[in-house]
């Protein structure tokens, strides 16, 4: 039971981190991306391979999974420049196809469909962290210093200048502000935070494979955001909870059929998301729009 | 008397339409000058064109008699230049307070340039700006949350708070009860003492009579006439055209 405990709490720590990743798009920066995924995997690969191939210090895997998905999220960034709304969303959603694709099909890096096996356990500094509660504690602090970031970040002037361009992007301009420049870094910081989610969830699970960075998680993912509520330190991880704890708790139910436990998840996530956005759009953690 | 701000044949076509056709246009150090016209004059067409929002097809926009045609407007802005717009565009889910902050602060990651001194220094010039523009009990509400005329100050604010030399007001007084309009033109005279450039569109030609020291008149993308109000007001062809006698 501690060990499922456990497990469950290492698991909302990295969606915790992914969540928070996404709000810093679409919460601040109102880039709505339903490409995310993409960047969460590319971080997964990148600390996958780096495990495999020369060394499985988690921290390292962090920071080249951060590294790899910052350089790529240029492939966001450029749609992001030009284009806005649902334009925007139909782009993200097409980069999201092209990357399962990729990442099925590119065999060398990522395994292909069957992806990549026998990941050695996590170390830290030499030191071995790969049993269940020292990851979890690994996590959590990855998850801290990253909410610490993007609290200062949000709060001060990049922040504002970023929630000004959400707001209104030609009067963020007539006020100084380099649009381009701020959406590509805040981009970049979004999508370097997914891939450090990414590479905790390689040591996590062991394995990688493309199952878990297709549009469905991007949607899942988007969904944790907007049902805790976009622009709140607090919300994300809110939707994160109840978006996983939601699974959880239903088998303990005894009058759901285990077959049934599906079906019942996504009318109830479909229904929750519905009744919130009518009545609460500014997600749980929100308060008033 | 300098010319800080100058338009040289300025052109803009929307498909075929003719929004803006060689409109020379100088605003003077500390001279307020109205740019008024019927709708779809080309009013705002030429703040877009001035502020670098869209680029136009021809002409020079000089800055100090330096060209800046061409340049992104966030670049024009830093070079003291700031604009209201018809439709306000607030930072909507932002708080008033941050509204202005936001207006005035240069982008930074974290630590902004000038340090403890600069940010305190801002502040200051927020505070003073929500001060005079009537918003102080505001400051933490959200500026969707506002009223009308709150809003439109808010706008002001902004500006304000920046310390550009050279403003550009798109209708800024449209819609506002006679009591705000009285607090409007207060700022605007108060702007104008310490040695701002205004250049403002505006209907109501009372506002127009009592702030502006030149009219610039626009009809149909061209301008038509430039001078003292007296002139522009009294003369019977363009009063004609604005009030729509003569349109077809
Ligand atoms: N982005 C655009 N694309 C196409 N046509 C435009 C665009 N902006 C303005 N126009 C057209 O150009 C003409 C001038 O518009 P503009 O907004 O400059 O007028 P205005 O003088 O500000 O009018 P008003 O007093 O109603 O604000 C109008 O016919 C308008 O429809
Ligand atoms: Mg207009």
């Amino acid at each position: 039971m501690t060990a499922y405990l456990i497990n469950l709490a290492t698991l909302a720590t990295i969606f915790g981190i992914l969540a928070a990743s996404l709000n810093v798009l679409i919460g601040y920066a109102g880039i709505f991306s339903i490409a995310h995924a993409v960047f969460f995997g590319l971080g997964a690969y990148a600390g996958a391979q780096l495990a495999l191939q020369f060394i499985p210090d988690v921290l390292l895997a962090c920071l080249a999974g951060g590294a790899i998905s910052a350089a790529l999220s240029l492939c966001l960034a450029l749609p992001a420049l030009r284009v806005r709304g649902e334009y925007f969303v139909a782009a993200s959603l097409g980069l999201q196809m092209m990357a399962v694709t990729v990442f099925s099909e590119a065999h060398s890096l990522t395994g292909g469909h069957g992806g990549l096996v026998g990941i050695p356990p996590a170390t830290l500094f030499g030191a071995d962290v790969s049993a269940p509660a020292p990851f979890l504690g690994f996590a959590l602090a990855v998850l801290a210093v990253l909410l610490l970031a993007v609290r200062l970040l949000m709060r001060g002037s990049f922040g504002r200048a970023l929630m000004a361009i959400r707001d209104s992007e030609s009067a963020a301009e007539a006020f100084g502000k380099d649009v381009r420049a701020l959406k590509t870094l805040a981009v970049a910081l979004g999508c370097a935070m997914a891939g450090v989610a990414g590479a905790l969830f390689a040591f996590y699970m062991a394995f990688v494979n493309v199952e878990s960075f297709t549009l469905e998680q991007s949607i899942l993912v988007m969904a944790m955001v907007i049902i805790g509520g976009t622009a709140t330190l607090a919300g994300p991880l809110l939707g994160v909870l109840l978006l996983l704890l939601l699974p959880a708790g239903l088998s303990f139910l005894p009058f759901i059929p285990p077959t049934q436990i599906g079906a019942v998840q996504q009318l109830i996530y479909g229904l929750a998301m519905t009744l919130l956005m009518i009545f609460r759009p500014a997600g749980i953690a929100g308060g008033r729009r | 008397m300098g010319v800080p701000f100058s338009i040289r044949g300025l052109d803009k076509k929307f498909g075929g339409l003719a929004a803006v056709q060689n409109v020379d246009l100088d605003l003077q150090e500390g001279v307020t000058t109205a740019l008024v016209g019927p709708n779809g004059a080309g009013k705002t067409t030429l703040f877009n064109l001035a502020t670098g929002h869209i680029i136009p097809d021809g002409g020079e926009v000089l800055l100090d008699g330096k060209s800046v045609l061409g340049q992104p407007p966030h670049h024009i802005a830093r070079l003291g230049v700031a604009r209201s717009f018809q439709d306000l565009r607030l930072f909507g889910r932002m708080s008033v307070r941050d509204n202005v902050r936001a207006a005035i602060e240069p982008t930074a990651w974290l630590w902004q340039p000038g340090g403890g001194v600069a940010a305190r220094k801002r502040e200051a010039a927020v505070d003073a700006a929500l001060d005079r523009c009537g918003l102080t009990q505001q400051a933490d509400a959200r500026a969707v949350d506002l009223a009308y005329a709150e809003r439109k100050f808010l706008s002001v604010a902004r500006i304000l708070a920046t310390g550009a030399r050279i403003w550009l007001l798109d209708e800024p007084a449209s819609g506002l009860d006679p009591h705000s309009r009285a607090r409007f033109v207060q700022l605007v005279r108060d702007a104008v003492a310490e040695g701002v450039t205004i250049c403002l569109i505006e209907h109501n030609l009372d506002i127009v009579t009592e702030l502006a020291d030149r009219i610039a008149f626009l009809d149909r993308g061209a301008k038509l006439a430039e001078g003292a109000p007296q002139e522009i007001l009294r003369d019977p062809k363009l009063i004609g055209i604005y009030f729509g006698e003569q349109r077809t």
